[in-house]
């Protein structure tokens, strides 16, 4: 702590006092007692996500409680005591070390952890600053590499300045060590350091609309709801029940067979709307806590994202780890014309769900057409995604979604119903199928691909669109696939797996398949080009 | 090894017309390297065998063990469980057979192939696929040999990518020296400036 002191007050010479303090921390230091509330709240975090498989205990627990409420005392006491002691042991086991371009982290109070990390093989630098830390000054610092052994590694409270110059460091290293293969001018790169933030360009902004827009249309709620189905009987009688004791029978007024059908359906989108509302301001919360003050700038080769209402997070990418580029639009996007961008990068397709703002990948949600072609060109200059001619899929793949699949199963349902008499059942089933069958011809008419020199694309989507577009030799490995039935109308499946995850175009003809995968082995295996 | 069939085929055009050395052919995908072109090795017999009597064998003892159950004089059993053991006896050995001819019939269609750049696997019965994997982006590469494949000399070749977990491919029922040699030419063909 008295190391980011001395780095703040020296204005003369930065770099030099800076790489000082770094290479001092020879022995293993403390962090400061300001991670005790991080671990705090990291504990009941916990605790809350395994709620379920705590109430059962608590529930019992309840009980015995119920019989004994003079043990209140006690048992409060001791729970607050476990908390106590395990936060600050917690803390008291986390030490780290920064030795020789090296940062080396020991923690865990019963399973200790060990990381080394040189500074030269680290990806990602992420600065992560909780709400409670914002007062102090202090801030999360989290590394990742790339690779096989992939490694982590969270300096859970550094003084954010010293955080700052940990990760300028951490960056300028793996610059040189590159440089030293690629032969660009060292000098440039280290004399840049101390006016690196004059040279950061902000590329894109979001407003507070910008991000309420984000909310409407990236609404999970359905993936909520489909989860508290289970729940929804007891949930209506609770909602009947409430507006019993109004005075309104809701029942009475929700009976269909004696109301004309104007009505009918006005009630059903009120109670759609009802229903939505909160779900929607819920999704708007979050994009707004998520994405608040939102910037996405660029430094040299870098591109780095900052955003966040409570806790702030700040994400760097480097051109190179760019693994590919994603145009996504819901439905509601191509209504309300807005496009959400993704960078993807290695590690993406295991963070698939985890919030947007700790991902690695970079978003810039709800941007408009032309911000988005802008960032586009930014990264891949050379691309054709929206210019180039998609090639479709083969009609195949509708045959063997609707005739060969979907069509039996709804006979099959269709005749077991009427079989057994209560044929007002496929009221409900012919709207559904017809709907799945549309989702499907949409699937079919979105799906397409392209390639150029450099690029592969591939559109997808149901109502909505989504582009996909990398460079071909950022391939990491390919597959051909080919069932029995797909042989005989010589057509095939391929995939394309990045570091970032894979790609899938289904039902194309086999010698565009054949020649996409081998111009891919091709470019891989010729160019020698790194994928990061 | 691609590369000096297409300096042949120059050679080849130059002469029959009789004109000088310039040429300007395009560089069409037939002359790269093709994967419908590639040839394929089979693995050891050994495998395919070893399956078989795993398959045989677990599918028996489960009857076995069925069976025991239902003779058993410790705990009698009502006459309707009786039944539906023997159903159950029935349906195991129906699986069991459906599973033995499966085996049987897939482990004849794996096959791996190793070019100087890549390495790939093919296997599938009604689902073909072939993957390929360009040995520049082998991160690395692990033997895995079970209690089975110790018994029999074989061997699994594991190969990991960049592409994660899901997606590496192994090639089972590799003869030992085989999986060996194949290990070291990829650790050889590695680059030196290759991220690991």
């Amino acid at each position: 702590m008295d190391k980011s002191v001395k780095a703040t007050n020296s204005e003369l010479e930065p770099n030099v006092q800076v790489n000082d303090d770094l290479q001092n921390t020879k022995d293993w230091q403390r962090i400061s007692p300001i991670a005790i509330l991080y671990f705090l709240v990291k504990f009941i975090t916990g605790l809350l996500s395994n709620i379920l498989v705590l109430l059962p205990a608590l529930y019992i627990g309840y009980d015995n409680f119920m019989a004994h409420p003079h043990l209140w005392a006690p048992i409060a006491f001791g729970i607050l005591a476990v908390v106590i002691i395990s936060t600050f042991l917690s803390f008291y086991f986390f030490q780290y070390r920064l030795y020789q371009d090296h940062i080396e982290i020991r923690s865990g109070v019963i399973s200790k952890k060990y990381v080394n990390l040189p500074f030269a093989k680290i990806q990602n630098v992420k600065l992560e600053q909780p709400v409670y830390y914002r007062p102090f000054g202090y801030t999360c610092l989290q590394l990742d590499t790339a690779g096989s052994a992939k490694q982590e590694a969270k300096v859970v409270a550094l003084k954010t300045e010293f955080a700052e110059q940990l990760k300028k460091e951490i960056l300028a290293q793996h610059q040189i060590v590159k440089s030293a293969t690629v032969n660009i001018n060292d000098e440039t790169e280290d004399s840049s350091l101390p006016n690196e933030h004059a040279n950061e360009v902000i590329l894109n902004t979001r407003s507070i609309s910008d991000l309420i827009i984000h909310g409407l249309t990236n609404n999970r709620i359905w993936i909520f709801l489909g989860g508290l189905a289970p729940f929804l009987d007891d949930f209506g009688r609770y909602i009947i029940d409430f507006f019993l004791e109004l005075g309104i029978d809701l029942e009475k007024i929700l009976t269909f067979a004696d109301k004309p059908m104007w009505q009918i359906g006005l009630y059903a989108l009120t109670l759609t709307f009802i229903i939505l509302l909160p779900f929607t301001l819920f999704s708007i919360a979050a994009s707004i806590i998520t994405f608040y003050n939102y910037t996405l700038s660029k430094v040299g080769d870098r591109y780095i994202r900052r955003s966040g209402l409570l806790t702030k997070y700040e994400v760097t990418m480097r051109l190179a780890r760019l693994q590919m580029v994603v145009r996504q639009q819901d439905w509601l996007d191509v209504l309300l014309k807005r496009i959400n961008l993704k960078f993807e990068q290695s590690n993406g397709a295991l963070n698939q769900y985890q919030p947007a703002a700790q991902n690695s990948r970079i978003i810039v949600p709800s941007i408009k057409t032309d911000e988005c072609k802008v960032l586009i060109d930014d990264v891949y200059p050379e691309n054709k995604m929206m210019s180039i001619n998609y090639q479709r899929i083969s009609k195949r793949f509708l045959l063997r979604n609707l005739v060969y699949i979907l069509a039996p199963i709804f006979i099959v349902l269709s005749s077991f119903f009427i079989t057994v008499d209560k044929a007002n059942v496929m009221l409900a089933i012919t709207p559904i199928y017809l709907f799945i069958s549309l989702l499907i011809y949409m699937r079919w008419v979105r799906w397409g691909y392209a390639k150029d020199d450099n690029f592969i694309y591939i559109r997808k989507g149901y109502f909505g669109v989504d582009y996909y577009c990398f460079p071909i030799y950022k391939a990491q490995q390919v597959q051909f696939k080919q069932s029995w039935f797909q042989q005989r109308h010589q057509l095939c499946s391929i995939r394309i797996v990045l570091a970032s995850g894979a790609q899938d175009i289904p039902f194309i003809l086999q010698n565009h398949g054949y020649q996409l995968l081998d111009n891919a082995l091709y470019q891989v295996e010729s160019s020698r080009q790194s994928w990061m | 090894m691609n590369f000096s069939t297409l300096t042949n085929k120059d050679k080849g055009k130059n002469n029959m017309q009789g004109t000088t050395a310039f040429t300007n052919d395009s560089v069409l995908n037939t002359e790269l390297p093709q994967l419908a072109q590639l040839k394929f090795e089979d693995l050891s017999p050994a495998y395919a065998q070893a399956n078989r009597y795993i398959d045989l064998f677990s599918t028996l003892l489960l009857i076995s063990l069925l069976f025991i159950i239902q003779l058993q004089s410790f705990y009698p059993l009502s006459q309707e469980v009786t039944n539906v053991f023997r159903f159950i006896i029935w349906g195991v050995a129906f699986i069991g057979a459906m599973s033995l001819t499966y085996t049987i019939l897939a482990d004849k269609r794996k096959f791996y192939a190793l070019r100087e750049q890549d390495l790939s696997y093919k296997s599938g019965l009604v689902f073909r696929k072939t993957v390929s994997q360009p040995m520049l982006r082998i991160q690395h590469v692990e033997l895995k040999r079970g209690p089975i494949d110790r018994k029999v000399g074989l061997a699994k070749l594991q190969v990991f990518s960049a592409g994660g977990a899901m997606h590496t491919f192994e090639i089972p029922g590799l003869p030992l020296e085989t999986a060996e040699t194949i290990r070291q030419f990829i650790l050889d063909h590695k680059d030196v400036n290759h991220h690991g």
